[in-house]
């Protein structure tokens, strides 16, 4: 059972460099073989300021937490195998680029309840994370919905 | 050492003229394997068992092993990119409405539903898609870009 008190809680912030590994790795795994993704010669020669970060890499960042991606679920109490991934958004604010350093603070922003369909009650929790540069100025801003389905009677 | 392979890129820079109706590049991507997965556990840091220990994932009752919804999330969010250029982009919201198994072939379609303007700027709004084999749609997204006027 999550606590609805939860809202408005603070879950940490954690620092992100975006290094050329690290995003070469990304865009492999995104099958997408586009070399501007991680090479800067090539980005310059396309007329890019920079190596652009792929519009997904904000989720990295959660890689550097503590207890790893999960942590802000674990944070907050939810029943990790009962959780699923509702809902992911972003607003993008000013271009990321390879060599960025993002710093992502999370806040809870939303929990809800509502009776699942086979039972129990399922809750649905809103994080909210900005993701702010080395040169302070706001990046990107991640809205993601977490669904903890109802408990096995 | 290999040889040097020509290296260019294809990302548009500058906003592209879109229109009402237009058409992403539709693409296929699969079938997906196990391996897929667990790359993109290793490039995200997403090590939840669920997506690559099958018996864990057995014991929570799913059939097997399934792929993380930020996969085809970011596969499709790529495409996209690419066909607006990145710099273009202003939003995407992903909703994952279907679970992404071994084997499934997903195919990523993208489509201009409007067109507005606003402060001497043109935006579109887009509707995505993932789709895969079993005609099951996995996910659907929104998003909006800056496009030429």
């Amino acid at each position: 059972m999550i606590d609805p008190a939860i809202k408005g809680k603070v879950l940490g912030t954690v620092r992100f460099p975006l290094d050329r590994s690290k995003l070469g790795e990304l865009a492999r795994a995104l099958h997408d073989d586009d070399p501007a993704w991680h090479d800067s010669e090539v980005a310059a020669a396309a007329g890019l300021d920079g190596v652009p970060a792929p519009p997904t890499t904000t989720v990295l960042a959660d890689h550097w937490r503590k207890q790893g991606a999960l942590e802000p679920a674990i944070e907050i109490g939810m029943d990790l195998p009962r959780v699923l991934h509702g809902e992911a958004a972003w607003e993008y604010l000013m271009p990321v680029r390879l060599g960025d350093e993002l710093t992502a603070a999370t806040i809870v922003t939303d929990v809800a309840t509502r009776a699942g369909k086979r039972g129990g009650t399922m809750t649905f929790v809103t994080l909210e994370t900005t993701f702010t540069n080395q040169r302070g100025e706001l990046a990107v801003r991640q809205r993601n919905t977490l669904i903890e389905t109802g408990a096995r009677a | 050492m290999s040889a040097e392979l020509p290296a260019t890129s294809t990302l548009p820079v500058a906003p592209v003229l879109l229109q009402v109706g237009d058409e992403m590049p539709s693409t296929t991507i699969g079938p997906l394997t196990r391996t897929d997965f667990v790359r993109y556990a290793g490039a995200s840091g997403d090590l939840n068992p669920i997506h690559y220990d099958e018996p864990m994932a057995q014991a929570a009752g799913m059939p097997s092993v399934f792929g993380m919804g930020m996969l085809h999330a970011g596969m499709l969010a790529m495409r996209l990119a690419r066909w607006v250029g990145p710099d273009n982009l202003r939003s995407y919201r992903a909703r994952f409405t279907g679970q992404v198994w071994p084997g499934d072939e997903l195919t990523l379609t993208g489509r201009v539903a409007g067109v507005e303007q606003r402060d001497g700027t043109a935006l579109a709004q887009i509707e995505l898609s993932v789709v895969s084999q079993r005609d099951e749609q996995v996910l659907r997204a929104e998003a909006s870009a800056v496009v030429a006027p």
